[in-house]
């Protein structure tokens, strides 16, 4: 039988507060903020996964991510002066949203796979200027004005008329990844990612294909990103090249490190404070547009109260409690000595 | 006799009743007739059109004062809004001024932000031409709230696009070019040109007026070269320009303009005034000012503005501008600036939409059709001239070119050229069929156009 843990107790009733937010928040809050949160969390967890697990902290999340929103943009719109206009049905273009942005992060993960640390940062970096260029450029799928009018499936549009349906995908398709994530991490493949982290060369003499493993694991979390997209793209209704600029990319790797980049549930707690944080600071008269002045502030008290993000924050105080966890394999790497804070 | 009696007791009590009853519903008659319309702007607060953010308030906060009655909130701040102002006893409330960056990803943000969590009934706004075409996208979801342009000039937002509860009482980038190509071929003897343009809607439209009326009389498009909007480094793209070609339209707009004219200079010597045509940017007071003397003699394409037109409307709408505000950051005086398509253009705009909330004594009730039918049949006369809306709720605008000449040794902007009454289709160049401007849209063809040879010359002061 499963110990209560504090971990578990807040767990369940966060999920239950977000299943019953549309009785007790606004439209606005359900539709818009934990809608965003939900799938920018989606995109962050691909992220935390590719860091906790693999060691390789990715830049290219946000490509991979905006590459599913794309194809969904050009395949199922119609009528539009942008983009290829195929006009398919919605799920179709999930399909092969999907299925581009998985071999685009095939590719890319077997180009990356080779290298670590800052070149891998760097090189990933570089897929995201690569997409955002391409995308920019190439007018026959997008142009600097990008697709408008990027409709959801029947069953969950229209998003502006209801929005709780998407939220409720979106919340159950969160929960889907974050559960498929934890159950990826138990399973060989996953146990033998965390090997490839902490000693590559020892996985290596032992007879484990470091770079496929790397390169599989890339893939797996550029499906995960990808999923994000298409919840973006149906909740926006459009995408452009700004959706995945630079100051996108950050916004990621800022989510996931402000969360905790040592626990998948990081990834939506890091979420909801960017989100939040992003959208009432404008209406204070002296922060206004300078918005990422303050994220950027937070940030770097965040890393240097606690590497371990606001997730670590939380085991901090649990492990002061009287609740404290016994085992150390359940506590977070930082906290536990294991692991070295690389961002 | 008792009961009787009791009765007549019952009248104080009965009269109190009615008199609270007709307190109640007079409170509540009240309330109705007083409820507040919630209006929000959006501008770009940053991005390549950053710098005319406070131009953009004016506009709005100009129209304001002179329409609805409000009051500048700061006279040397028009992002600070209006206080006060009502229609028929309905209080315009300024719930939001949004910040956008000229890219679209965020102008939706920021809608929805104003629209949805700050619940305003109607925007105006947004200032760039993707912006617009996204938020008109946006408008088209969401019927039962009206949204009237800022200053965008792209195409698609309303020949395509198309909302009914989106309104543009400002021309688009061809319609302010009209009169241009006549220019070029005819007067400057032009047969083959380059045209250099920002990589995004509003500066395909903007070029297309251009292309379309050159070609239309005989000259030749030899090259057009798109760098993208925001590019800080224009090397690569100045040295793609043809020297070979009799001269040269540029729609860099922008934060582009000067960094691109800089790059001219190095790729190819000093420029010539007089082979160059400029959009809108080069004559928009706060930007031309910075251009170098050697511009001196360039033809500009206007934005349907004349500042210096010799028409009473047009001074008392400079007058206006400058008594409301003395200062439109980070510019300086406010009333040089009311010509700039910015101030112009949101002035125009929140005008159109004050007219529509008149004519139905700011009643916004039945999901807003009757406003929004209301706005489609207002007729301003403009301090530029008469404005009105066609079909698709775009306006049919009279349009100025300038030429930028030398005042005092100091650049200064004098208007040349006069075309009334130019729509959207552009002498039927353009329709809901035909492509969207682009990179190689429209092709370079023969066309008869109404006003080739008739452009006026305005009377002008100065």
């Amino acid at each position: 039988m499963s110990r209560v843990t504090p971990d578990r107790v807040v767990g369940v009733a966060a999920l239950v507060l977000a299943v019953l937010a549309p009785l007790y928040l606004s439209s606005y809050w359900v539709g818009t903020l934990l809608t965003q949160m939900l799938f920018l969390g989606i995109v962050a967890a691909s992220l935390i996964f590719l860091s906790a697990y693999g060691g390789m902290v990715s830049l290219g999340q946000v490509a991979i991510y905006g590459i599913a929103g794309f194809v969904v943009g050009n395949v199922t719109t119609n009528g539009n002066t942008k983009g290829l206009n195929l006009g398919w049905n919605p799920w179709w273009g999930v399909v092969l949203g999907l299925a581009i942005a998985v071999a685009a992060a095939l590719l890319f993960g077997a180009l990356a796979s080779r290298s670590v640390g800052i070149y891998f940062l760097m090189i990933t970096l570089t897929y995201s200027v690569i997409a955002n260029l391409t995308f920019g450029q190439v007018t026959d799928v997008s142009g600097f004005g990008g697709i408008s009018g990027i409709p959801a499936p029947k069953h969950i549009g229209p998003v502006d008329a209801h929005s709780n349906r998407l939220y409720y995908v979106a919340l159950g398709v969160a929960l889907a990844v974050y559960i498929l994530l934890r159950y990826i991490s138990r399973t060989p493949f996953g146990l033998t990612l965390q090997g490839l982290r902490d000693d590559p060369v020892r996985m290596s003499s032992l007879g484990y294909n470091v770079m496929l493993h790397r390169t599989i694991a890339f893939a797996f979390a550029g499906f995960v990103a990808g999923v994000g997209g298409v919840l973006f793209v149906w909740w926006n209704g459009h995408i452009d090249p700004a959706s995945i600029d630079l100051s996108a990319t950050i916004d990621v790797l800022v989510i996931a490190v402000v969360g905790g980049l040592y626990r998948i549930e990081g990834a939506w707690v890091g979420a909801l404070f960017f989100v939040v944080i992003n959208n009432y600071s404008q209406q204070i008269s002296f922060i206004g547009p300078r918005f990422h002045t303050l994220i950027g502030a937070i940030f770097l008290v965040i890393v240097l109260v606690s590497p371990g993000g606001l997730v670590g924050l939380w085991d901090r105080a649990v492990a002061l409690s009287p609740f404290r966890r016994r085992g150390p394999t359940d506590r977070n790497p930082i906290e536990a000595g294991q692991v070295e804070p690389s961002v | 006799m008792r009961a009787l009696r009791s009765r007549w007791k019952l009248i104080p009590l009965a009269g109190a009743v009615i008199v609270a009853a007709a307190a109640v519903a007079a409170t509540a008659t009240a309330r109705n007739s007083a409820s507040p319309i919630r209006i929000a702007v959006l501008s770009d607060c940053q991005g390549a059109f950053g710098s005319f953010d406070n131009q953009d308030m004016a506009g709005v906060v100009t129209a304001m004062v002179q329409y609805a009655g409000a009051k500048a909130k700061n006279p040397n701040k028009p992002r600070d809004g209006w206080v006060g102002g009502q229609i028929n006893g309905h209080p315009l409330k300024l719930v939001g001024i949004g910040c956008s960056n000229d890219r679209a990803d965020t102008a939706i943000k920021e809608t929805k932000r104003l629209m949805e969590q700050l619940k305003a009934d109607i925007m105006i706004g947004p200032l760039s031409g993707d912006e617009s075409i996204a938020v008109a996208n946006y408008a088209k979801q969401h019927p039962t709230k009206t949204f009237v342009d800022g200053a965008a000039g792209a195409q698609d937002t309303t020949l395509k696009v198309r909302a009914k509860n989106f309104f543009r009482f400002n021309g688009d980038g061809a319609q302010w070019n009209a009169g241009l190509g006549d220019l070029a071929y005819n007067k400057l003897g032009w047969k083959t040109a380059a045209v250099v343009a920002d990589d995004y809607s509003f500066a395909w439209t903007s070029a297309a007026g251009f292309v379309a009326e050159f070609c239309a009389v005989g000259g030749k498009v030899t090259k057009r070269v798109f760098p993208p909007l925001n590019t800080t480094d224009y090397s690569s793209y100045a040295q793609q320009m043809p020297t070979n070609v009799d001269g040269t339209f540029v729609a860099v707009g922008g934060a582009g303009l000067i960094p691109f004219l800089k790059a001219y200079e190095q790729a190819h010597g000093p420029i010539d005034g007089k082979k160059f045509i400029g959009n809108l940017f080069w004559g928009t007071p706060g930007q031309f000012e910075q251009l170098s003397s050697r511009v001196a003699g360039a033809y500009v394409g206007g934005a349907g503005t004349a500042g210096d037109l010799a028409t009473p409307a047009a001074q008392a709408y400079n007058k206006m501008v400058g008594k409301v505000f003395k200062q439109i950051p980070p510019f300086g005086a406010a009333a040089p600036q009311a010509s700039s398509t910015f101030t112009f253009g949101y002035y125009v705009n929140t005008w159109g939409l004050l007219a529509g909330l008149k004519g139905v004594k700011g009643d916004i009730s039945g999901g807003q059709k009757k406003l929004q039918a209301a706005i489609g049949k207002v007729k301003l006369r403009t301090p530029y001239g008469p404005v009105h809306l066609d079909k698709n709720r775009q306006a049919v605008i009279p349009v100025y070119y300038q030429q930028l000449y030398l005042k005092n040794g100091k650049l200064a902007v004098k208007t040349v050229g006069y075309i009334p009454g130019v729509d959207q289709s552009f002498g039927g160049t353009f329709t809901s069929k035909t492509p969207p401007p682009g990179r190689n849209f429209p092709a370079c063809v023969k066309r008869n156009l109404p006003w080739i040879g008739h452009t006026q010359v305005p009377k002008v002061t100065g």
